[in-house]
């Protein structure tokens, strides 16, 4: 009982992947969905919410806080969804969002550019030549994107588990290590798993919703339910930002306590 | 029937893994044992072959030029050992050369670098910022290495056929994971993938022939005849395809020799100003 993330470049059979290794697990399988969630819960429309989460932030946004309302409403969708267990989730960046959690089996599907470029050519009935412009671009995108975001590499394949490259292995080869290595002990859910995760998706809903209230310099933390939000306020806003979580605090299922603190150095870990 | 290059960024995890695999296939474990071998058989120190295959080339150690030489030994050592089948093969950077055989299974081991820093931390007694640092260090060295090298980079995930990171997924069950995929039939020798690991094997020896007197050679076999290619000023062509034929002409298992010489436009210019 495990959730796996599957990172994969396009046309790089990785759908495919997470598709068998749900039905075979008999797990849930997530990708759009939780766009489609997302942007319907938090009132965004589904265009603006996919190019906030696919396109790399450009040089403006870089410096303001373009991305990160979108991406916090997506992280927090993500986890409600995961929070259940038993999925396999191949959308975007699932090993950056669910980071630090025990059971979470993170497996990155690769694939020759040769094939990938046929594999595209076949689809969109381009040349050779678009096709690998596009191919091309598109990781790039995607590079660029978890770089500026996260300051890691998506092909770093220490962000992973597991690795495969679907070239001397098939299709069902890859599903085959996916499924052995879910079943690991390792990769179990355990009370203590599940904790980090309910707390991951408490602390998540809690920055979305600040968020969604114009409160953007503000870092989360949970533990057992226990919430702590750190804030870069003057008093105002802080006080401003005590009476949101007290509403928060009856609104959110799962709040044991919630305090903020304004003036105080926010940790690494927190969201 | 197969071989298996494990590469990791460690050389002592990598190295426990492949003993380990070797041990569980029944295999034969190929390493940095054979070292010795190699710098008796062309008169190098075996601490210099050690060192060609961890540090880069700088101004104060080694040279490239020797580098690549000592490197050519090595790669000719392993390939010859290679080509005997049931082999577990580590530490030799063979999965930098032995590129393209389709019954070679490559696959890369990542030690829990987290796990890693605290030990360092507590053996050498620094702080663990200190050791994370470090560790980052001696990773970039390694890439840069592997690039100065052979222009490749072992960090690359699609230089392999599976990557196993042991943050989560202990080394039994990695040494498991390979095992099992090795039996997959694709990792079969069949009579195509042997003649590419021997037209390989025959390149590095001439290679290894070659590189005292030419250090900018590049040799490619197919079946018995080889390409070589080289560069020389305009006069000192012909001799110098003499010369290359005759070497590599005397090695066992060379039919043809065809030499390319690419006019040396870098040393003529120089000349052209004496």
């Amino acid at each position: 009982m495990a959730i796996i993330t599957i990172s994969r470049g396009s046309y790089s059979k990785g759908k495919e992947v997470a598709e068998k290794v749900a039905a075979q697990l008999g797990y849930g399988c997530l990708s759009r969905e939780v766009i489609l969630d997302a942007s319907d819960h938090y009132h965004i429309p589904e265009i603006k919410m996919i190019k906030a989460i696919h396109d790399a932030p450009s040089i403006l946004e870089r410096f303001g806080r373009g991305k990160l309302p979108f991406i916090a409403y997506y992280q927090s969708t993500l986890t409600r969804w995961v929070q259940k267990d038993n999925v396999v989730y191949h959308g975007l960046a699932g090993h950056i969002f669910l980071k630090g959690l025990p059971h979470v089996l993170k497996v990155r599907v690769i694939a020759d550019l040769a094939d990938r470029v046929a594999s595209e050519m076949k689809r969109e009935g381009v040349s050779e030549q678009e096709a690998r412009t596009l191919i091309l671009r598109d990781d790039q995108e995607r590079r660029k994107w978890t770089q500026s975001l996260y300051g890691v590499d998506p092909w770093d394949s220490s962000l992973y588990d597991l690795v495969i490259h679907i070239h001397k292995f098939t299709v069902a080869n890859a599903v085959d290590f996916i499924c052995h290595a879910a079943n690991l002990e390792q990769f179990r859910t355990t009370r203590e798993s599940q904790q980090k995760m309910d707390d991951l998706a408490l602390a998540s809903q809690v920055k979305a919703a600040l968020i969604v209230d114009h409160h953007l310099n503000v870092a989360v933390t949970s533990e057992y339910g226990n919430v702590l939000v750190y804030a870069r306020a003057d008093d105002r806003a802080t006080h401003k930002l005590k009476e949101k979580a007290k509403t928060l605090s009856r609104e959110i299922k799962g709040i044991n306590n919630i305090e903020v603190h304004a003036g105080v150095s926010m940790p690494p870990d927190a969201l | 029937m197969s071989v298996i290059i494990i590469s990791s960024d460690f050389y002592q995890v990598g190295r426990e893994i492949a003993k380990k695999t070797a041990e569980a296939l029944g295999y034969t474990y190929l390493g940095r044992e054979i070292l010795g071998k190699v710098a008796d058989k062309y008169h190098v120190p075996e601490s210099k072959l050690a060192q060609a295959l961890d540090e880069s080339p700088s101004l104060i150690g080694m040279s490239s030029k020797l580098q690549n030489r000592y490197l050519a030994y090595i790669q000719e050592a392993a390939l010859t050992e290679l080509l005997k089948d049931n082999m577990v093969c580590q530490g030799l950077a063979a999965h930098l050369y032995v590129l393209g055989v389709s019954h070679v299974l490559r696959a890369r081991a990542l030690s829990d670098s987290e796990k890693l820093a605290q030990q360092w931390a507590s053996q050498e007694g620094v702080s663990l910022k200190k050791a994370r640092k470090l560790l980052d260090r001696r990773k970039n060295l390694r890439r840069r290495w592997s690039m100065d090298a052979f222009n490749l980079d072992e960090t690359d995930p699609s230089q392999y056929d599976l990557v196993i990171s042991l943050s989560q997924i202990d080394q039994g069950e990695a040494v498991k994971i390979i095992t099992e995929t090795v039996s997959y039939r694709r990792f079969s020798p069949m009579t195509y993938s042997i003649k590419c690991m021997e037209d390989r094997e025959l390149a590095s020896r001439v290679l290894a022939a070659l590189l005292e007197k030419f250090p900018d050679v590049r040799v490619r076999a197919n079946g018995g005849t080889l390409v070589v290619e080289t560069t020389a000023l305009k006069r000192e062509k012909r001799k110098r395809a003499e010369v290359i034929k005759k070497i590599a002409g005397s090695i066992p298992g060379v039919e043809y020799v065809e030499v390319h010489v690419i006019n040396d436009i870098f040393r003529q210019a120089a000349e052209s100003f004496r």
